[in-house]
């Protein structure tokens, strides 16, 4: 493949790959400035998703979601993971990595979802030393993601924010943040979502994620298959209001629409951001 | 307070085996406490029922989504997944419909489905150069030996199963009808990969157990004797060019003499 050097991503707007959309996108690659995938769906050693993604990431700059690392897990590091991972990245060589600020395996057992840690200093210490153990196997800095929750933990006396700034001091790792999983959280738990928003340290987040959610019952739960809300649109502003303007997923994962919604939400992110570039000059 | 760990193993017992005490004593006193883990519980259970409607497309679509989710829900309780990559789950499907003694239709389709699965993303393969064709014709066969494509896989079934999958791909006929159930018929076929597409090709029964025998490492030319034993006049060209047609041909290796 003739990639020789990782593209940088724009503080533009990107949209998540789903092999829902391959099609699609190869036979007219939409007006996007980026894409972002999970690279465990290229895991394999080769076939058609591994072309397919050769073939996109010669037009887009890329990059990796990571779903399986487990980073806040007991159990030790799963290296062949990590390196089936590495060797992919050596691969594709995408702008940014990120992972959740969670864990999904205990006693060898995968649930596969993002599972809540308790924000206290020993959970801190410990995934602060997973994010060093894979930083240093990657050898390149890795965003972390604040994930939504469903549950509080009753000891968890560091505030989700500052777990986050305090892991970004220590280890030197960036930030994803997930307004829609700041939003989600708020309501569920009836929080004031800037408590988070004002508290990470606006320098270190280098991407954003948009998405939509569903209702059940009086919760909400992110489920990535509706357009993104106002409520969560207007906190975007803000953000890019204090923060500046970053690179900004579009994230739909279920319910899949057509590429021209995804596309659509894209325009209206980008629109935001080029407001704050005008507001800037 | 529970170290992280134990905290984690608690929160695990209340998802797997559904003992939430541990695991709701560590969570905030709400009354919601008890139904977060029920929530996670459903959305963990239903994300690998996901995956397994996607690494089995065709068996859930031939039982239908509410026996497919009561299968999957068995599954999923008897062996959990080991991996952060998902793509691995699954894999003993079919071993464990067998062993709750589905009926065997369902058993050999998910056999069928999990090499169509594995083949997908198998390492690609260069095509068989010429010159080692040549040198293949040109040596002695009882010395050549066939390496085939990892994306290539010999499968035998006790029912003519591959006319079930045809029958449920995208692409299929819609004239396509498949009389069930199926007869009795020993059955074999290979499973390649073309261009990134899966194909599933039958064979009739001795050609597939010489071919099969091929990619276990015999020799062509033991290969050639068993056919000429058991059918007199087989046409062994025939064979050899059914395989060069599959593209299956890795390459070959030459057996120093003695």
């Amino acid at each position: 493949m003739s990639v020789q050097h990782p593209a940088p991503i724009p503080a533009q707007a990107g949209i998540g790959l789903r092999a829902h959309h391959f099609r699609e996108i190869l036979d007219a690659p939409p007006p996007v400035a980026w894409m972002e995938t999970h690279p465990e769906n290229y895991f394999g050693e080769g076939g058609a998703p591994l072309r397919i993604l050769e073939r996109i990431r010669s037009r887009y700059p890329l990059s990796f979601h990571g779903v399986g690392l487990s980073l806040g897990s007991t159990d030790p590091i799963d290296h062949a993971h990590l390196h089936k991972l590495k060797g992919l990245i050596d691969r594709f060589e995408p702008a940014l990595v990120s992972e959740h600020l969670s864990w999904s395996s205990v006693g060898g057992r995968f649930f596969n979802d993002l599972l809540p840690l308790p924000y206290t200093t020993e959970s801190l210490d410990h995934l602060c030393a997973r994010i060093d153990e894979v930083q240093t196997i990657l050898k390149r800095p890795l965003l972390i993601e604040n994930i939504t929750r469903y549950l509080t933990w009753q000891d968890s006396p560091i505030p989700e924010g500052s777990f986050m700034a305090e892991a970004v001091k220590r280890t030197g790792c960036g930030i994803l943040l997930d307004l829609n999983n700041v939003y989600v959280n708020s309501v569920n738990f009836h929080l004031d979502p800037f408590e988070f928003l004002d508290v990470i340290p606006p320098e270190a987040v280098q991407e954003i994620h948009l998405a939509g959610f569903d209702h059940f019952g009086r919760l909400l739960i992110d489920t990535h298959g509706q357009p993104v809300y106002p409520e969560v649109w207007g906190l975007y502003e803000w953000a890019i209001r204090h923060i500046g303007p970053r690179p900004t997923l579009i994230e739909w994962d279920t319910n899949m629409p057509p590429l021209a919604v995804l596309v659509e939400q894209a325009t209206q992110a980008d629109a935001i951001l080029g407001g704050c570039h005008a507001a800037a000059l | 307070m529970p170290r992280l760990c134990d905290l984690q193993q608690a929160f695990a017992e209340a998802i797997v085996e559904g003992k939430y005490q541990t695991a709701t004593a560590a969570m905030a006193t709400d009354r919601i406490a008890r139904r977060s883990v029920a929530l996670y519980r459903g959305l963990i259970r239903n994300n690998f029922v996901q995956v397994l409607r996607i690494t089995y497309p065709a068996l859930h679509q031939l039982v239908g989504d509410s026996y497919f989710g009561v299968l999957a829900r068995g599954y999923i309780k008897k062996y959990p997944s080991t991996s952060g990559d998902l793509f691995l789950y699954g894999r003993q499907l079919p071993a464990w419909l067998q062993c709750i003694e589905a009926p065997p239709l369902l058993v050999e389709l998910a056999r069928l489905e999990w090499a169509c699965h594995e083949v997908y993303q198998a390492a690609d393969s260069a095509p068989l150069a010429l010159e080692q064709l040549q040198a293949m014709v040109s040596e002695d066969p009882s010395r050549v030996t066939i390496q085939f494509h990892q994306t290539t896989r010999f499968l035998s079934f006790s029912l003519p199963v591959h006319r079930v999958w045809q029958a449920l791909q995208p692409d299929a006929l819609l004239d396509e009808i498949v009389d069930l159930p199926l007869p009795e018929q020993q059955t074999g076929v290979v499973v390649t990969r073309r261009e990134g597409r899966i194909q599933v090709t039958p064979l009739n029964w001795l050609d597939y157990r010489l071919l099969e025998a091929l990619s276990q490492g015999a020799s062509v030319a033991s290969i050639e004797r068993f056919a000429r034993e058991a059918e007199s006049g087989f046409d062994f060209t025939r064979l050899m060019t059914t395989l060069l047609n599959l593209q299956v041909i890795a390459g070959i290796s030459v057996k120093e003499g003695i």
